[in-house]
């Protein structure tokens, strides 16, 4: 009985996870994609973005793996994906530092390997990525004439060491803060990315500040939590605000006019290019170490902002 | 022998004691500690951390834990966001998210009590297969335009913000079975001692299932505060959650070695978290100096509660002995 239900069980496990891996055509390229973390909303966006571009190849198949933001775990699955014979991989470092000596290993077996958002720099790999400080430059040459005289600004801030994070940070201190040494940060942390994080930092600065005229942030999602907070609050009407990534509720915001503007960092184009590299590398067409790209970074702001509500309407991230 | 008066009170009281310290700490600290609109932040910002704490108080009184309700509560509230999508019924919604609630924890509670699978196990198993499940129900993405639904996270009854209303009568439900039911008396027995709790008659299986099953309720309503407080269905929102009730939940004075705690000794602990964090935030302390705070005071905590705990096992042992002698 007991040898039955064993029997069982491993079956059920050997089923589930063919339909899960699918069937593999024996005579496509096998890549393999590492995410950083399923959980981080924009790595998802990408990792489905990348599964649609790899289903207009003929002769590509991707499989997806998750890093679960785990330093440990990301580098296991590059092991794995070596020792599984991929005939390329596409890494998205958590943390390029750690996973560096694990892209090295891939380049010693000799399978082309492209990082992407963010770059890693490996010799023997090529790379594509958004410049976060383009992302977030192109927010400051605005914001240097938008911001009033004297005014007091919060900073919302990406975990601490986070490569775009940082970089983002050193584009507003070097285009906007220098230019503009009359305006005052009254309070600056670290939200993680994350809304709600956000949300309770401003609502604590909401109080500990007669006003707030600008709320500057390293992505979308905390520029939102913090606009969620002085909403219905009069005099934050026409609150300054800047974020990167472009996401869809950044875009509803825009257009609703509560938000001034973000950095777009677009997983559609990066996953194109990826898609279209890695299949010229797979191909014989170029050298992987020629892969060596950075997508757009096109400002989003009311002006232009209907274009890409319109984008997300048709990915079905905002609802008609 | 006033003395001795006194030092009895302030170690029953302690936890209200340190709560009254620090608020007029913070009111020395920074003149805005006051205002009556940072109260109600403070309030509204801690009304998910109290739900969920009084959740894991009940199963940490019982011997038990949770460590998925961070997960579940990102589960309940993507799928209630769906359902009102479908119905635009917050009722609906709710009923949805507590469903979710009780059926992830009832999961639990069978593996704990009927496979004997250890509560830490069992519910980190389902921190992991909730937040999966929240993902893969979302995509990964951050759900949208929630009209309505934001009312319940983000309304006001007057001045009162809805979430404060929510603690405030569940609290008063939750003291009350607590202090005052069967079933809330045998929590203490089974964390005591279970074998004792088993041998005097108490049904212990069925207690386990009715405390995994409240905290699936709160864990729903939780989830529902939630993503409307922030106006987004976050799958991947509140990632430690578990963490933030547990500590509330120790700093309160509910013992981890089970048969010790009191859901106002709870609320005070939820409390001064929140007025250490609000504090720092308001003078701008650094974050990496915020955290290192926090986990100081709990370290504080735990360590008063063991010693405070050790004194009173002392104390019997001595009447005992004098007992015997006389």
């Amino acid at each position: 009985m007991k040898k039955r239900t064993v029997g069982m069980l491993v079956g059920a496990a050997v089923l589930s996870l063919t339909m899960a891996t699918g069937a593999l055509a024996d005579d496509a390229f096998r890549v393999a994609y590492i995410a950083r973390a399923q959980e981080d909303s924009f790595a998802a966006w990408l990792a489905d973005e990348l599964r649609a571009q790899f289903d207009t190849y003929d002769d590509m198949t991707l499989d997806v793996f998750d890093g679960q933001a785990n330093d440990e775990k990301e580098n296991s699955l590059i092991e794995n994906c070596i020792a599984n014979g991929y005939d390329g991989i596409i890494i998205q470092a958590n943390n390029g530092e750690a996973q560096l000596p694990y892209i090295q290993q891939v380049v010693d077996a000799g399978i082309p390997c492209i990082t992407t958002n963010p770059r890693v720099e490996c010799e023997g790999t090529g790379s594509i990525d958004a410049d976060p400080y383009e992302q977030a430059k192109v927010n400051c040459d605005i914001a240097v004439d938008q911001i009033p005289e004297n005014a007091k600004v919060v900073v919302l801030l990406g975990p601490a060491g986070n490569f775009h994070s940082t970089e983002r940070r050193n584009a507003w201190q070097a285009e906007f803060f220098d230019k503009r040494p009359d305006v005052e940060i009254v309070a600056e942390d670290i939200a993680n990315w994350n809304k709600d994080e956000a949300m309770t930092l401003m609502e604590d600065w909401v109080q500990a500040n007669d006003h707030i005229d600008a709320i500057i942030s390293m992505n979308d999602n905390m520029c939102a939590g913090a606009l969620e907070v002085v909403k219905d609050d009069p005099a934050y009407d026409g609150v300054w605000s800047y974020g990167v990534d472009g996401t869809a509720e950044a875009c509803l915001l825009i257009q609703e006019g509560r938000m001034t503007s973000t950095g777009l960092q677009s997983a559609g184009d990066l996953a194109q290019m990826n898609a279209e590299y890695m299949h010229k590398v797979l191909t014989g067409e170029m050298e992987v170490t020629d892969v060596y790209d950075n997508v757009p970074a096109p400002l989003i702001t009311k002006d232009n902002v209907d274009e890409y509500v319109e984008m997300y309407k048709a990915n079905g991230q905002i609802k008609e | 022998m006033k003395n001795s008066k006194f030092g009895q009170a302030l170690e029953k009281y302690s936890i209200y004691f340190i709560l009254v310290l620090m608020f007029l700490l913070c009111s020395l600290l920074n003149k805005n500690f006051l205002s009556s609109r940072n109260i109600i932040n403070i309030a509204r910002q801690l009304t998910v951390g109290i739900i969920l704490a009084y959740g894991e108080m009940l199963l940490v009184i019982s011997g038990l834990i949770d460590l998925s309700v961070g997960s579940v509560l990102a589960l309940a509230g993507c799928l209630s966001i769906y359902s009102f999508y479908a119905t635009k019924s917050i009722l609906v919604a709710m009923l949805v998210a507590i469903g979710v609630g009780v059926g992830c924890n009832l999961i639990n509670a069978v593996l704990v009590t009927h496979f004997g699978v250890p509560a830490f196990i069992a519910t980190l198993a389902m921190q992991m297969a909730a937040r999966g499940a929240a993902l893969y129900s979302t995509n990964g993405q951050n759900l949208l335009q929630l009209g309505n639904y934001v009312n319940v996270g983000q309304g006001s009854i007057g001045v009162i913000p809805v979430p404060v209303i929510f603690m405030v009568v569940i609290t008063v439900i939750i003291w009350y079975i607590v202090n005052h039911t069967r079933y809330g008396r045998s929590l203490y027995a089974i964390g005591g001692n279970e074998a004792a709790a088993v041998a005097s008659g108490i049904n212990v299986k069925r207690s386990k299932y009715i405390t995994y099953v409240i905290n699936g309720i709160l864990a729903g309503i939780a989830g529902v505060i939630f993503m409307s407080r922030v106006n987004a269905g976050l799958p991947n929102g509140a990632v430690g959650y578990e963490m933030e009730g547990l500590t509330a939940t120790i700093v309160g004075g509910t013992s981890f070695s089970g048969g010790i705690g009191t859901t106002m000794g709870t609320l005070a602990g939820a409390f001064i978290i929140g007025f250490l964090n609000n504090i720092m935030n308001l003078n701008g302390v650094d974050s990496y100096v915020q955290q290192m705070v926090k986990g100081l005071i709990i370290a504080v905590a735990v360590v008063f509660d063991i010693r405070s705990k050790s004194r009173k096992t002392r104390k019997v042992i001595l009447v005992e002995d004098d007992k015997k002698e006389k």
